[in-house]
């Protein structure tokens, strides 16, 4: 079942320019295709296997099969959409789980710092600075857009009826609502550090700034990455 | 029959295709090809986007297997493949008899000629 089998790359110079073409128009880094042209690779060499065995001769049979397979472009064009969707949903599920795991770091650094919090229903919290409310705001964005990547990416696409860009839209917005959300924390953390450095719990303060870092830093590429994707739609 | 004939259809038919068993890419192809007697003659290299499609939707599941030396992507139909090709089936039932019976000559066509 998993004998080593032929080099995969040895599949003759007409297909790898074929495979070639295909890939020139995918968006992302090369590595990130090569199931899609291991893939195309082994369907091409079928189809010329088939071609030869029903008297093709061989020089022949690799041109028929690239024949066969079509237009290179509109491969690429049906994968693009593909490749736009799939990180879209990476985008949002990712957002949508790490999100309550950063703020629940947070909600522990504020509880354990000494700022003179009150908790109780969120309305209710005195002693927190207004700006909470805009990270609020951000927080439902994220999660409301990740929500639509989600939603336009999955099973229910079998029943949506779905516009190849919705899905990047929605993963973008989410990332930088994320971002929002994240820069807006730190904000808060930097100002209370100016003024009362002392009340904080240094350790939680930390671990919760650490993780709006990272989360910040990944969400605006992922983000960046999606409008891009988005935009090389057709 | 072009690929735009069958567009919107190209699901089910890739679905009705793997329900007998699992296929790779080339294998769908060829009995797409042989079930419709020749006429279903798709450019080959669309048939992969689509298939993916239908994994991301969760109505196939792919893995790679290296039979013969060459890695293939083999797809089977998951449960809910199977349920999306029974509504498939009878959908396409209703829409087909319906206009079998809208394109049928009207009698009064069909006595004056």
């Amino acid at each position: 079942m998993t004998r080593p089998g032929p080099p995969e790359t040895d599949a003759g110079p007409a297909v790898e320019r074929y495979l070639a073409e295909v890939t020139a128009r995918l968006p992302g880094p090369a590595r990130a295709h090569g199931g899609i042209v291991g893939e195309l690779r082994s369907g091409l060499l079928d189809a010329a296997d088939a071609y030869q065995s029903s008297g093709v001769p061989p020089a022949q049979a690799t041109g028929a099969a690239i024949r066969e397979f079509g237009d290179p472009a509109r491969i690429a064009d049906a994968f693009r959409d593909e490749i736009a969707a799939s990180q879209a949903r990476r985008v949002a599920v990712t957002l949508l789980v790490t999100g309550p795991l950063v703020g629940l770091l947070w909600i522990a650094a504020a509880a354990v710092s000494h700022l003179g919090l009150r908790f109780g229903q969120p309305w209710r919290w005195t002693g927190v600075p207004p700006v909470i409310h805009l990270v609020f705001a951000a927080v439902a964005v994220t999660a409301c857009a990740a929500l639509v990547g989600i939603a336009t990416t999955g099973r229910l696409t079998r029943w949506l009826p779905v516009r190849p860009r919705r899905a990047p839209t929605a993963a973008a917005v989410a990332g930088f609502g994320a971002v929002g959300a994240d820069g807006l924390g730190l904000a808060l953390l930097a100002g209370q550090m100016a003024m009362a450095p002392g009340r904080l719990s240094p350790v939680l303060a930390a671990a919760a700034a650490t993780a709006s870092l990272a989360r910040l830093t990944l969400a605006g590429r992922a983000a960046r990455r999606c409008l891009a994707i988005r935009a090389s739609l057709t | 029959m072009r690929a735009e004939t069958l567009k919107g259809h190209l699901d089910g038919i890739l679905l009705a295709v793997l329900e007998p068993e699992p296929r790779h890419g080339y294998a769908i192809m060829e009995a797409l090809r042989v079930r419709s007697d020749g006429q279903v003659d798709l450019p080959t290299g669309t048939v992969y986007p689509a298939l993916h499609r239908l994994e991301r939707a969760g109505l196939v599941q792919a893995t790679w297997s290296a039979a013969g030396g060459r890695r293939r992507r083999v797809y089977q139909l998951t449960p809910a493949g199977r349920r999306a090709l029974d509504a498939e089936r009878s959908t396409w039932r209703d829409f087909s008899a319906a206009v079998t019976a809208l394109l049928q000559p009207s009698p009064a066509v069909a006595s004056s000629s």
